[in-house]
């Protein structure tokens, strides 16, 4: 049998407790992974950078419309403001009770024989209802009968163009003056008419006249 | 299966190794890749923002055209009403401007009084105030009035007439004298 002999016995063993050297590994196994992570975050920034361009460009474009976009939000306020009070305001001037034509049939409806001496006229904001307080003189051989023709002739003529119209007698009372109308003297009489009525152009529907009961 | 046969010191450095390599993973997840990420969840968030930003203002843009359009009118309208008071306060220039216009109506006297002023409850007319008056006429005939008032009604659309009280003078019947209240809108400046 053949003696072997090895004089590099220490040396070897040496280079492989070397090899085997659990930190060196573990040093070479934490670079490796750091150098992964490394390509890792490396890849990550660069995403990063590119979403921050793509973020820039947004912004850029967004700096160029932005003043346009505030200008556009504040005119669509304006106008929306300006729509709203617009349509506010025509509700007011159309439910506005126009006394003219009011005046207008009041003068057609006295006669010669008849003379107003007050009108006192208040538009209620509460229902939109209109109440005169009319005051006045009718002349006449019945100068009560001269008073009852004028309201008979108001009623016709306001519920042409108003609804609800409702015209009563607050005071109807004979007076000892004559007045000469057309050279003949004649007996007057003081009344005090009041009249209410809605203008609005909504109004309900004329009632049916009540049936008279039957005998 | 061949069995690890470590040595004291040979553990000891593997335990350093695995202590590294948790400090390793620490600092990079958490100085590192952590505040990337969150960098890059910003600024995609700002991103999606601005693009919805960006989106809706092409909207924004197209209805204030068309509501420019639908709004001409009112606008028109709007201006008319708002320019037919001249600027200042209403106790300084609508009195006289009542009494130039009875003056051009043969009623030689009259005067507007202010009663009050009141703003409006409405939201849409916050910007404008309620103006209450008492006009007086002492002498004029029923005619006159007429044709005055319906002037008035008709070339003052934000002038409302509440109470209207006309009684014959006693001395004088063909004559009347007239006490009118109206309200008028006033834009505030």
């Amino acid at each position: 049998m053949a003696l072997h002999l090895n004089l590099l016995h220490e040396e070897i063993l040496e280079q492989r407790l070397r090899q085997r050297d659990p930190l060196k590994i573990g040093m070479l196994v934490l670079a490796g992974i750091g150098a992964l992570m490394f390509l890792w975050y490396m890849g990550k920034a660069y995403q990063t950078l590119s979403i921050r361009n793509q973020l820039n460009t947004i912004q850029e474009d967004w700096n160029k419309i932005e003043p346009k976009v505030t200008a556009a939000q504040k005119r669509s306020a304006e106008l929306k403001g300006i729509i709203g009070t617009t349509r506010v305001l025509d509700t007011m001037i159309n439910n506005r009770f126009f006394w003219a034509p009011f005046l207008e049939k009041l003068s057609r409806c006295v006669a010669l024989n008849a003379q107003i001496t007050s009108i006192d006229g208040t538009v209620l904001d509460d229902e939109k209802n209109v109440s005169v307080m009319l005051e006045g003189l009718a002349a006449g051989r019945e100068p009560r009968a001269a008073a009852e023709e004028l309201r008979q002739l108001l009623l016709e003529q306001l519920g042409q163009s108003y609804h609800n119209v409702n015209i009563e007698f607050k005071t109807l009372e004979d007076l000892d003056t004559l007045v000469k109308i057309g050279g003949t003297n004649m007996a007057t009489a003081r009344f005090a008419l009041s009249v209410t009525f809605n203008p609005s152009a909504t109004a309900k529907g004329a009632s049916p006249a009540p049936k008279s009961p039957k005998k | 299966m061949k069995k690890l046969d470590l040595s004291k010191d040979e553990l000891k450095k593997l335990a350093v190794s695995a202590i590294g390599f948790v400090v390793l993973l620490y600092v990079y997840f958490g100085f590192f890749l952590g505040p990337l990420r969150r960098s890059q969840a910003t600024m995609v968030a700002s991103i999606k923002d601005l693009q919805d930003k960006v989106g809706s203002s092409q909207d924004t843009l197209t209805n204030v055209t068309n509501l420019e359009k639908q709004a001409s009118a009112a606008t028109t309208q709007y201006a008319l009403l708002t320019n037919s008071n001249p600027e200042g306060a209403p106790i300084a220039w609508f009195p006289p401007r009542i009494k130039v216009f009875f003056a051009n109506k043969q009623i030689d006297k009259a005067i507007a009084r202010l009663e009050g002023n009141l703003s409006y409850k409405d939201a849409d007319l916050a910007g404008w105030t309620r103006y209450n008056w008492t006009i007086d006429l002492p002498q004029t005939d029923f005619s006159t009035l007429g044709y005055a008032v319906a002037e008035l009604e008709n070339t003052e659309p934000l002038l409302s007439i509440n109470h209207i009280n006309i009684h014959a003078l006693g001395e004088d019947p063909q004559f009347q004298q007239v006490n009118l209240s109206v309200a008028t809108a006033i834009l505030k400046r």
